[in-house]
């Protein structure tokens, strides 16, 4: 069961990748990626931390999303300019490369690593919740600082007449 | 059956994936996007790792990534849109103010 998900969520977020890639309509592009966020919140839910699933749907299939489909249909629906150029290709054909490399090094030196089953209340929100506000309560207010400043210089940035 | 090594090597290739993606797209929006994606297959991977271990750490550095990664898409947006209204075009080759 656990697999069949995973491999369909997989291949939903290839596709969705791929499409943000390689097609040339920026609004498709857009919704590809939407997709993929989609996946990535079923990946989520595969390990275990399901309010991780829901955030990365309401923040990135949600928010995000919504913000990059508003630009490209108000201001930049053409891809501009000619097409990819020699050197460009070059880079990605040199990371395209790695990535293989990289790709065979893992499959052939781990093998399957299965995981353990896991804890009762592994990444329940209750447990998290007590990390969160024990451990990592520093970084939890300067995270609410981070985003009223971004708040805050979005709006600065984004004023008709900002010189 | 799925593993430790499923999920890395998902979280490899929609890394490689954006990474193409960033280096060749030239709209400014889809350069984004792209960048976005690759922070999605970090957090993949941080993820398969505190399942595997077991250890609440890597969920919270997830959940930080993406309060962070939200103020980052306001201000990258912010920032594309200003970009847009003063070139006219969603073109990165456009913006070669700083290039050397």
């Amino acid at each position: 069961m656990m697999t069949i998900v995973f491999y369909v969520a997989a291949f939903v977020a290839f596709a969705g990748a791929l499409l943000l890639v390689f097609h040339r309509r920026p609004l498709v592009s857009a919704l590809g990626m939407a997709a993929t966020m989609l996946a990535m919140g079923a990946f989520y839910l595969l390990l275990h931390v399901p309010f991780l699933a829901f955030f990365q749907v309401i923040i990135y299939a949600g928010a995000v999303m919504v913000m990059a489909l508003y630009i490209i249909m108000a201001l930049g629906r053409e891809e501009p300019g000619p097409d990819v150029t020699l050197r460009q290709s070059l880079g990605a054909l040199l990371f395209a490369a790695l990535f293989l490399f990289a790709l065979v090094r893992l499959l052939r030196s781990a093998g399957s690593v299965e995981f353990r089953k896991a804890l009762p209340d592994f990444g329940s929100i209750r447990e998290f919740g007590n990390v969160l506000v024990s451990h990592y309560a520093v970084p939890f207010e300067i995270a609410s600082l981070i985003l009223l400043a971004a708040m805050v210089g979005a709006v600065v940035l984004s004023r008709r007449n900002w010189e | 059956m799925t593993g430790l090594v499923s999920f890395l090597a998902a979280a490899l290739c929609l890394f490689t994936i954006g990474i193409v993606g960033a280096l060749t797209r030239r709209s400014a929006i889809l350069v984004f996007l792209s960048i976005e994606l690759m922070l999605n297959a970090a957090n993949l991977v941080f993820l398969a790792f505190a399942r595997y271990l077991g250890q609440l750490n890597g969920i919270a550095f997830v959940f930080f990534i993406l309060a962070v990664s939200a103020a980052e898409a306001a201000v990258g947006v912010a920032i594309v849109v200003a970009f847009i209204r003063r070139r006219r075009t969603t073109n990165l080759d456009a913006a070669n103010l700083m290039k050397w």
